[in-house]
């Protein structure tokens, strides 16, 4: 029915464009008339001046075509040429002249006499309230805006360089938390608007010119604004709009504007930002041998005296001045009736681990194209190519590369002496730990996604208030990968080890599509009364399927003969080397909006959306989200008056219901989808379970969002402020493999528990943002921004006692919890009061033996929580989460002359952080914070002893939770702009030249690698499991403009 | 135009869009078709009984026979509870085997559910493997936790824990009673498959639940009915061949190597493989027996065995418990100290409680070069579930406490057992009576150590309290019901008597 309904659009499209076109050859007609008419009058006057020239950006010197020029109080005015020039004839003597573009101040002049080698020059003005922000469906001047909306602009990505662009959002926008999953090369961010509100799916929508799709994947430099609607406002998206919308609009080109071709291009080097203080050899042996002798074992090493400062495994693995390349190159332009712009970019990163073995490579090219086919008929489309290939090294896992070199000890060297890999021991050393030089040389992987996008839009103009917008927009992707496991031997009983060698191939399709069609109705009443209405529908779906094989005996045991084609060995018998899947899934949707507003100062919005989803099952599918914002431009008041102080004061609220259908697919179906394998006659044969159990009365997740705020311009608009109070609950919270009673058999192999609406999780907050921008004088201007976010997560009503998440140590029950009265996934563990000094404090505590073991001095002290006069596992309590307190950006930017300089940092406090990268086998080596441990009564009372023997000192306590409070400088540039004129000689109307560190500094307590990463899971993130660390990146870049 | 495509839009823009069927998926409530729908569910439903590895792990752990052991006295805190009988309701690992056992009962009542859908031929057969392995999933369960919620041949759904209430111990047992006589009656006396359950594993189980019952009568007559079949024999060195001859096993060490899996004393066996592993957080997914790398030394390096987690040590008091002269000691213990003086270059890393003992029968062995995963979670050491052996002295225990009691049988069921032991009969008991009852149970202890009946021996036999330190009485004779599923019940179901929640 669907492909019906385009077919019957495409023909009406042809019919209508066609129908216009006859017609625009009459109002060309009716044109030339008017011309002729204006002319005729023009000679009536003749008591006039005529005045030209050229009209120029005042910072940079180039000239604006377009500026429209106008005489004050009449309908006479002409525009700018390409060339930014002017002629504009016949003006009377004293007539005010006025120039004004979009994003400049407005110029004024007053005509005395004739000059027409004028040059005016118009400085941007970066405050204007007129200013347009894409709200979703429709855009708006930010004046009107009712909603809690920022936005980024291609500016600060500019400075920013991010490899990719979530990154540019950390610190420039409040209200908005970016955490990395690692710093390797390509590694996902994770995006998170107004705190974390759920233990599913907690990314946001992201929209790119109206068309679903996938921040990460784009070029940042294709990127004209991100806006990020953070409340109510974004219940126009109503499905899967719960966690926040990221609206996305690339470059354009500019109509009437001659082709422009920028090209960027930056090199830089790489390193790690942080190395972990590890101990020395000789540091290493001399506590081992305590170790040992306080266990009452032999020492292992009678005589220290050689070891010196051993291996520094970090300094083997870390590797510095790790390429990084990134070229763009922009073509765009436009007449007055088409606009193009059309990009590629490539981007080559190494990785600080293993270089070229952790590497990203991207590719991309763009094409938009802007055309109004008639005057009434405009048509937009936008195509997106993406290429990248990425290679990974084990991260995050007690087989991390990191990890190994962190634990291992810095006696041994990394090769032997014939120049192999040094096999590290087993036994006291863990057969989990490996020579981490030896696992890169042996990791072996690939892969490569390509994906084109876009989309397709027409806007039909039926009358001047009434316009019909449809929109497809589309993606395919393809992603093939490979991974080789070679015939390894790291030394006896090591757990990686493998015997045969096998190559493993996935190839995955991903696709979607998604068609709008809406009416947008405008009209003013009586002058004052301004309506704008919206109702339109889309549908969108998204298909695919993966499969995925492996071939044994790989010849040669060679990468280079890794493919299943040549690795024919049978495979295990019983086992089944392929697998696939396949996927549908759909959201049908219906939306209002009225906006409505009383001489721009009173502004009311309503907006109603009706989303279905497959994700749920019959009767259950259809949800509706109202939601309704309000604002008051108090300044615009007769009491407020003409303050000199405040320039512009809004006041407003929002409050709506927004959906979220984020779980896993056909949950409200019963599947044979479970494991049932067992062994006949010593074969595995598979036969048929149940997967996840059903809950066919699974409904629409909903994000109740308040919002009130004020926005507020002072100083001559120098000082913008935006401050908004929040409380955004999630309601009916869709839990997926929610503990649910053991007895319905969820937890068999392959089953899963079902996904429940079963919780209430609230997240209340204040955003606070503070810019100021002023020109000192035409040589210095700056700018200076500030954001704070203050967020407090409570978890206020469970289906289920408490769900449990992550994991510490070894054998040790799960550290993170989900549970009404706290944060979501806050750390529940043992508290502890230091360390005892002497027996008598062991023997008047309550005993710690229920732990495991009795303490002794120098063992950490446990606080009996539930004052049952001895230490249990009932003791565990609340004892920090990973979930910020308050998160800030502090940016500023400075120019004077040719120099620019622009500096970001960001700060996140209160959020703590979990030290789970330390082996603890008993030969492994150690932190030197070790060195300031408890050796005999008032020695420490917070790092416990060191001993082989059995303790609880392992236990997960606070012992493990760190304040991980940081600021980063994320980036500082310099960049220097060769003088216009004189480049205008080489054909150049811009060369900058800049330097940049990214990364520079991180200011922090914490003790891992990155305070700032997170594997993003709701229930077990801020657990570090040895985060790769986000690399320091000193570039040296040019923009050159064409 | 306008009117066009709002015509289209509205007609092609319906619910329908949104109703789409699920492709390439089996819906459970439409299976059942054919006799090989059948199958594959029975199939299914076997595979829980590899996850009773931590029935077998923690039940030895919780008796006289091991310490919990491990790398620290914290590691799988579950565990060392357990050891140290301080475990309350609050224990991921007595959660895991009451989560895994039903998955096992829902998996057979999700055929018996569906039983009379589609017929076949043979299809008694079929049925009767469901019924036999509800029995022995809700036997295990008996066994640990009383009385549990039963809904017959239905499967639960999330919501009956609220409802359905615990079925009392007698209950429980009389179901489980009917669907090993319906087995008994409907299984093949060979199985079609090395692994499938026989009417004499059938048997066997009944037998041991009228034990557990206190049905003795009914024991003795189950288990004389199946030791009538004469199907079953002890392994003798006629079984043996010459390649295990020429290593050096014995009868009774035989049948412990991969060698002696599925052999003649085999009664029922849960088959392990070696090709296909899991992650420590989804254990219940390995074909392989967790229970044997978590047992084996840690950082071993030397000939025969493999590298373990060190948990289930032996404890000295189980090692004394052997009679000078018992083969079997060496066959149930391997002796560190001993095996590293006479395997020069071996080491292991001494871990938590490590007493120098392991646990010979389940502990890894040298990996295939086909094996695959993590070597500590994927051993193909096969589970002997009910040995001859354990049959006769079963047998021995009913027809000793029949109301008219046999002990001339029951000594001949146990000397039996003996005469193997030691390799003569100089070592024949002839008690009666009570003390005959005795050594039976210290017959049991040894012959059976390491396969992790012990513990419930003891409760059954009333004696756990004066064997097993930390044991309290009227306690810890049943575990606690999980914490988790007191709570999702609601107050639909009480607490064992004796543990807080």
């Amino acid at each position: 029915m669907f492909f019906v309904g385009v077919i019957f659009n495409l023909l009406a499209f042809l019919d209508t464009n066609f129908i216009i076109h006859n017609k625009n050859t009459n109002y060309m007609k009716s044109n030339y008339l008017l011309i002729v008419f204006l002319m005729f009058s023009t000679l009536v006057f003749s008591q006039s001046y005529d005045i030209g020239g050229t009209v120029k950006e005042k910072k940079s010197g180039l000239s604006i075509p377009g500026v429209n020029i106008q005489i004050k109080n009449s309908t006479k005015g002409t525009t700018t040429d390409f060339d930014g020039k002017f002629t504009f004839k016949g003006i009377s003597s004293g007539s005010v002249v006025v120039f004004t573009f979009i994003g400049y101040k407005t110029f004024e002049y007053t005509v005395t006499g004739t000059d027409t080698n004028m040059s005016i020059a118009l400085s941007e003005d970066e405050k204007v309230l007129d200013e347009v922000v894409v709200i979703g469906y429709g855009s708006q001047k930010k004046k009107e805006i009712t909603g809690a909306v920022s936005t980024v602009d291609s500016k600060t990505l500019e400075v920013l360089k991010p490899v990719r662009i979530e990154q540019a959002l950390q610190g420039t926008v409040s209200g908005v938390n970016v955490t990395t999953q690692s710093g390797s090369p390509g590694a996902a961010l994770d995006i998170r608007i107004r705190g974390i509100a759920t233990n599913g799916d907690a990314k946001p929508l992201t929209i790119i010119d109206g068309y679903i799709g996938e921040l990460g994947l784009l070029n940042p430099n294709d990127i004209e604004t991100i806006t990020v609607l953070k409340d109510a406002q974004a219940a126009i998206y109503g499905s899967a709009a719960a966690n926040g919308v990221i609206l996305v609009t690339t470059k354009m080109g500019k109509k009437n504007s001659k082709g422009k071709i920028v090209y960027n291009t930056y090199a830089g080097f790489q390193e790690t930002s942080r190395t972990l203080p590890i101990l020395n050899a000789t540091e290493y042996a001399l506590l081992l041998n305590e170790r040992y002798a306080n266990s009452g074992n032999t020492i292992p090493y009678t005589n220290v005296s050689g070891f010196g400062k051993g291996t520094n495994w970090q300094d083997k693995v870390l590797n510095k001045g790790v390429p990084i390349i990134n070229h763009d190159l922009t073509f765009s332009g436009g007449s007055d009736k088409i606009t193009y712009s059309v990009s590629g970019s490539h981007l080559d990163q190494e990785g600080i681990v293993g270089e070229s073995k952790s590497g990203f490579l991207r590719n991309t090219a763009r094409v938009s194209l802007g055309a109004d086919v008639t005057e009434k008929l405009k048509l937009k489309t936008n195509v997106i190519y993406t290429y990248f290939n990425r290679r990974t090294l084990p991260e995050n896992s007690n087989a991390s590369v990191l990890l190994n070199a962190v634990n291992a000890p810095s006696n041994l060297s990394p090769y032997d002496t014939s120049g192999n890999f040094t096999v590290f021991p087993g036994g006291s050393l863990g057969n989990e730990m490996i020579n981490p030089l030896a696992q890169i040389a042996n990791s072996y992987n690939d892969y490569n996604f390509k994906q084109i996008n876009g989309n397709f839009g027409l806007d039909y103009k039926i009358t001047s208030a009434f316009v019909l917008s449809s929109s497809i927009g589309f993606k395919t992707a393809n992603s093939e990968s490979k991974s080789f496991s070679p015939i390894l031997d790291y030394g006896s009983g090591k757990v990686f080890n493998t015997t045969r060698s096998s190559v493993s191939q996935n190839a995955v399709n991903d696709n979607n599509y998604s068609f709008d069609l809406f009416a947008t109705y405008t009209k003013t009443i009586a002058e004052n009364h301004k309506l704008v209405g919206v109702v339109g529908n889309t549908i969108y779906k998204e298909y695919g399927n993966g499969l995925f094989a492996t071939g044994y005996d790989v010849p040669n045991n060679s990468w280079d003969f890794a493919d299943i084609s040549l690795a024919n060995g049978a495979p295990p018998q019983g086992t089944v080397p392929v697998s696939s899947y396949v996927y549908d899934e759909r959201r049908l949707s219906y939306f209002g909006r009225l906006q409505y507003d009383y001489k721009g100062k009173y502004l009311l919005s309503a907006m109603l959306r009706r989303d279905a989803s497959t994700k749920f099952g019959p009767g259950n599918k259809v949800g509706y989200f109202p939601s309704v914002t309000a604002g008051w431009v108090i300044s615009d008041e007769g009491f407020f008056g003409e303050s000199s102080i405040v320039n512009f004061l809004k006041l407003r609220g929002s409050y709506g219901i927004v959906g979220n259908d984020a779980i896993p697919n056909n949950g409200y179906i019963s599947q044979l989808t479970g494991e049932g394998t067992y062994v006949f006659d010593g074969t595995l044969i598979n036969g048929r379970a149940s997967g996840q159990i059903p809950n066919p009365n699974l409904k629409w997740e909903e994000a109740k969002k308040f919002d009130v705020g004020v926005d507020m311009n002072l100083f001559d608009n120098k000082i913008n402020i935006v401050v908004d109070y929040f409380i955004d609950t999630r309601a009916d919270l869709l839990i997926p493999g929610i503990p649910v009673s053991g007895i319905s058999g969820g937890q068999a192999p392959g089953a899963s528990n079902p996904t429940i609406n079963a919780g209430t999780v609230r997240n209340e907050g204040i955003e606070f943002a503070v810019n100021y921008s002023n020109s000192f004088s035409d040589d210095f201007n700056m700018s200076l921004g500030y954001n704070v976010t203050m967020l407090r997560n409570n978890v206020t009503y469970m289906g289920t006692p408490f769900i449990a998440g992550g994991s510490f140590g070894i054998g040790q029950q799960a550290p993170s919890r989900m549970q009404v009265g706290h944060s979501i996934g806050y750390f529940y563990g043992l508290k502890t009061n230091g360390v005892f000094q002497n027996q008598q404090e062991v023997n008047d505590a309550p005993s710690q033996v229920e732990l495991g073991v009795a303490a002794s001095p120098g063992d950490i002290r446990y606080v009996d929580v539930n004052g049952d006069g001895k230490i249990s596992f009932d003791d565990r309590t609340d004892i920090g989460d990973p979930i910020p307190t308050a998160t800030m950006g502090f940016n500023m930017q400075f120019n004077y002359k040719a120099l620019d300089f622009s500096m970001y940092t960001f700060a996140s406090l209160g959020n703590n952080m979990v030290r789970n990268y330390e082996s603890v086998a008993p030969d492994a080596n150690r932190l030197n914070y070790v060195l300031g441990r408890w050796t005999g009564e008032g020695t420490s009372n917070s790092i416990p002893r060191v001993t082989t023997a059995a303790t609880t000192n392992n236990l997960f306590s606070d012992y493990f939770v760190e304040d991980a409070s940081y600021v980063r400088i994320q980036n500082i540039q310099l960049g220097y702009s060769l003088n216009p004129n004189m480049i205008e000689k080489v054909g150049l109307s811009k060369l900058r030249l800049y330097a940049g560190v990214n990364n520079l500094y991180t200011f922090t307590k914490y003790k891992g690698f990155d305070p700032g990463a997170s594997n993003g899971a709701p229930i077990g993130g801020g657990i570090d499991y040895g985060f790769y660390p986000t690399p320091r990146t000193y570039m040296l870049g040019l923009n050159i403009n064409f | 135009m306008t009117i066009t495509v709002f015509a289209t839009m509205t007609s092609s823009c319906s619910d329908d869009f949104v109703s789409r069927p699920v492709q390439y998926s089996i819906d459970s409530e439409n299976y059942f078709n054919s006799e090989s729908d059948y199958e594959n569910a029975v199939i299914a439903t076997y595979d829980l009984l590899q996850s009773t590895f931590i029935n077998v792990l923690m039940g030895e752990i919780a008796s006289d026979n091991t310490f919990a052991g491990g790398n620290s006295p914290t590691d799988v805190i579950g565990y060392q509870q357990i050891d140290q009988m301080i475990h309350g309701p609050v224990n991921e690992n007595l959660k895991q085997l009451w989560d895994w056992m039903f998955a096992g009962v829902q998996r057979a009542n999700y055929i018996l559910e569906f039983k009379d859908k589609t017929d076949f031929d043979g299809k008694n057969k079929v049925i009767a493997e469901a019924r036999f392995l509800r029995a022995y999933y809700q036997f295990e369960l008996v066994k640990w936790f009383g009385g549990i919620p039963m809904k017959g041949d239905a499967r639960f759904s999330p919501g009956d824990e609220t409802s359905i209430p615990r079925s009392s111990v007698s209950e429980v047992y009389a179901s489980i009673q009917n669907d090993l006589i319906y087995a008994a009656e409907n299984l093949p006396a060979t199985p079609a498959q090395k692994g499938r359950a026989t009417s004499g594993a059938a048997l066997a189980l009944l037998g041991k639940v009228y034990l557990y019952d206190k049905k003795y009568d009914l024991a003795a007559e189950t288990f004389g009915k199946l030791i009538a079949t004469d199907r079953y024999h002890l392994v003798k060195t006629a079984d043996l061949t010459t390649q295990q001859i020429n290593v050096g096993l014995t009868p009774f060490g035989s049948i412990f190597e991969e060698s002696g899996e599925n052999g003649p004393e085999s009664v029922f066996e849960i088959q392990y493989t070696d090709v296909e592993g899991a992650s420590y957080g989804q254990l219940q997914y390995s074909e392989g027996n967790v229970a044997v790398g978590f047992a084996g030394p840690f950082g071993y390096v030397g000939p025969v065995f493999a590298d373990g987690n060190n948990f289930n040590l032996p404890t000295p008091k189980l090692v004394s418990a052997f009679e000078a002269g018992d083969l079997r000691k060496e066959v149930t213990i391997l002796d560190m100290v001993a095996w590293i003086a006479q395997n020069p270059g071996t080491s292991y890393t001494k871990q938590n409680q490590d007493t120098g003992y392991f646990n010979r029968k389940y502990i890894p062995r040298k990996r295939r070069t086909e094996a695959a995963g993590d070597v500590k979670l994927t051993s193909p050491n096969n589970y002997r579930a009910i040995r001859y052996a354990d049959v006769l002295l079963m047998a021995a225990e009913a027809y000793n406490k029949s109301t008219a009691p046999n002990d001339a049988l029951a000594r001949n069921y146990l000397n039996e057992v003996r005469r193997r032991a030691f390799g003569d009969n100089n070592h024949d008991i002839t008690a009666s009576g009570a003390a005959l009852a005795d050594f039976i149970q210290a017959e049991r202890r040894v012959e059976l150590a390491g396969e992790g009946h012990r513990f419930f021996d003891l409760v059954r036999t009333g004696k756990a309290a004066q064997e097993i330190p930390g044991f309290t009485a009227n306690k810890n004779e049943l575990f606690p019901i999980p914490i988790e599923e007191i709570q999702f019940a609601a107050g639909n179901w009480q607490q064992n008597p004796n543990y807080n929640n």
